[in-house]
């Protein structure tokens, strides 16, 4: 039992550290423009399809991770600049409409290009080392640091650049940081593109754990957004232990229901949180 | 007025007119300000003081009617761009980032103009020289600090973008009387350094005491000006237009 126990929470923080790269693009997306962004999901679906490209033509797992993160931050910032800043100002209504219609987009073109049947993204490597009675891929403890790794590096933009001293102050106070002359506009567009490219990236590391296909996206999305509520919209620190938190809780929960029955606790837990504290779970109590 | 007058002129506000949704806010404002020179904008809550301010910075742009800074109009240009060109704003609720530090504050307005290193560590010294508590907590978040240290704060923060003209919303609102004396030190400072100030404010003696011309709004629109020194807080025209 106690064997089991170390071995989902190891499973539940491997994929606690992908939910929370998943999940921190959207809450950073969410937090400096109230953009609810239903189309994360298929950028993750899209990134993991880039690299599947990208490895077939290089064979390198990491330049088509390189690849993958960049062409979809690209994307994003397209995305952003042709259809959500001409809605700047309007009702967020607005902007989950068009979110939704470029999900939709997105997953029709991915089935039209690549068609229904899944693709493979192979591990860049294979080891194993022995976890009690099982043997367990090393692949899956680089993807948490790497994830790790991308959401320090994150972290450490935010903190310490110009631009990312910028994004804080917009997610406060948009018209005041406007009116200190930080060009907001390009701000939000560079906001999408890294969020994008995070969502990107998550698919690729991902990717060999599940199989690539159009739909892969929708279930990722819709994790990432319970974690994103449950963290305290917009709030990265508290996105990132809602991942784990959720992540973990349902590995547990998984010792005594099969894994899709797992699934339940996630929404049990937002459905509390919104019922307890729908200002999130990790975030200090608002004065 | 000759044209001579007009170049004078640091910022210009011509007949501007504003709405919020379907109510005409700003019926026609005219003013200047001149360079270096401080000007009171005075008139009981609501008459459309604030939206000026905000109709001047870009964040409110008028439907007619226009802004001129040094003669050239700024159109609908955005707030950040009329930043960019020299003015800074102080807002009414100062509206300082709270999660910021104080560095952090200042910060905003100093990066990503070409200020060299040398000249942003000049302006940092010169706002710490100036409010010393700043440097002291420079690496507190914004939102610790007290109301009067956040207001030199939102102060210094828009000093940072060397603006030609600061528009102060009522820097004394809820101060400690102690603090108003800072408030009235702060608009010296600004004027010695040569920063032309246009200050919307309640407290009437403070307004008449700091400003060299002030003007009266009333229902949208000014409705006189006068110089400073012509008035005292009990003239019949301060009382006409204020009821004080």
């Amino acid at each position: 039992m106690l064997e089991e126990f170390l071995i989902q929470t190891i499973n539940g923080i491997v994929v606690g550290m992908i939910l929370a790269l998943v999940a921190s693009g959207l809450t950073l997306i969410f937090g400096i423009m109230d953009v609810v962004n239903f189309a994360h999901g298929e950028l993750f679906m899209l990134g993991a399809y880039v690299g599947v490209v990208t490895l077939a033509g290089t064979g390198s797992f990491w330049l088509a991770l390189l690849v993958a993160t960049l062409v979809v931050a690209a994307l994003g910032a397209a995305i952003h600049v042709t259809t959500l800043r001409p809605l700047l100002g309007r009702d967020p209504l607005n902007t989950i409409l068009v979110t939704f219609g470029i999900s939709l987009v997105l997953q029709n073109y991915a089935l039209w290009q690549f068609g229904p049947v899944a693709r493979k993204i192979n591990e860049p490597f294979t080891g194993h080392f022995n976890l009690f009675y099982l043997e367990y891929p090393w692949y899956r403890l680089v993807i948490a640091l790497l994830s790790a790794a991308i959401i320090a590096g994150l972290w450490l933009f935010l903190k310490y650049s110009t631009y990312g001293v910028w994004i804080r102050a917009t997610t406060q106070d948009r018209l005041m940081a406007q009116a200190m002359g930080i060009p907001v506009p390009r701000l939000l567009t560079i906001v999408f593109a890294i969020g994008s490219g995070m969502a990107a990236a998550s698919g690729v590391l991902f990717g060999p754990l599940v199989g690539v296909n159009h739909a892969m996206g929708l279930d990722w999305v819709l994790k990432a957004f319970i974690v994103v509520v449950v963290g305290g919209m917009g709030n990265l620190v508290g996105s990132i232990a809602a991942s784990i938190f959720i992540s973990l809780t349902e590995s547990y929960a998984s010792l005594w229901v099969s894994p899709s029955q797992a699934i339940i606790v996630s929404f049990v837990v937002l459905i509390l949180t919104l019922l307890i504290r729908p200002t999130g779970l990790f975030v200090p109590t608002p004065k | 007025m000759t044209a001579a007058d007009h170049s004078e002129a640091l910022v210009r506000v011509e007949d501007i007119h504003t709405y919020y949704g379907k109510s005409h806010i700003l019926h026609g404002v005219s003013l200047e300000v001149r360079r270096g020179e401080i000007v009171g904008l005075l008139g009981r809550n609501g008459v459309g003081k604030s939206t000026t301010l905000k109709a001047i910075m870009g964040l409110v742009h008028p439907t007619r009617g226009e802004v001129l800074l040094e003669g050239q109009s700024l159109g609908h240009l955005p707030a950040h761009r009329v930043a960019r060109l020299g003015i800074g704003y102080v807002p009414e609720d100062r509206r300082i980032f709270r999660l910021l530090t104080v560095s952090e504050n200042l910060r905003t307005g100093l990066d990503g103009r070409g200020v060299s290193e040398a000249r942003k560590k000049e302006l940092l010294e010169m706002v710490f020289d100036f409010f010393p508590v700043l440097a002291e907590r420079r690496n507190q978040a914004g939102g610790t600090l007290s109301g009067g240290e956040q207001q030199m704060l939102a102060i210094a923060r828009a000093m940072m973008l060397e603006p030609k003209i600061i528009l102060l919303d009522e820097p004394t609102e809820g101060l400690m009387p102690r603090m108003v004396s800072q408030i009235r030190h702060i608009i010296h400072v600004l004027r010695r350094e040569g920063v032309a100030v246009l200050l919307v404010e309640q407290n009437v003696p403070l307004t008449l005491e700091t400003s060299e011309r002030v003007y009266f709004m009333e229902k949208g629109q000014v409705r006189h000006q006068a110089a400073a020194s012509e008035l005292h807080a009990d003239h019949e025209v301060v009382h006409k237009y204020l009821g004080v």
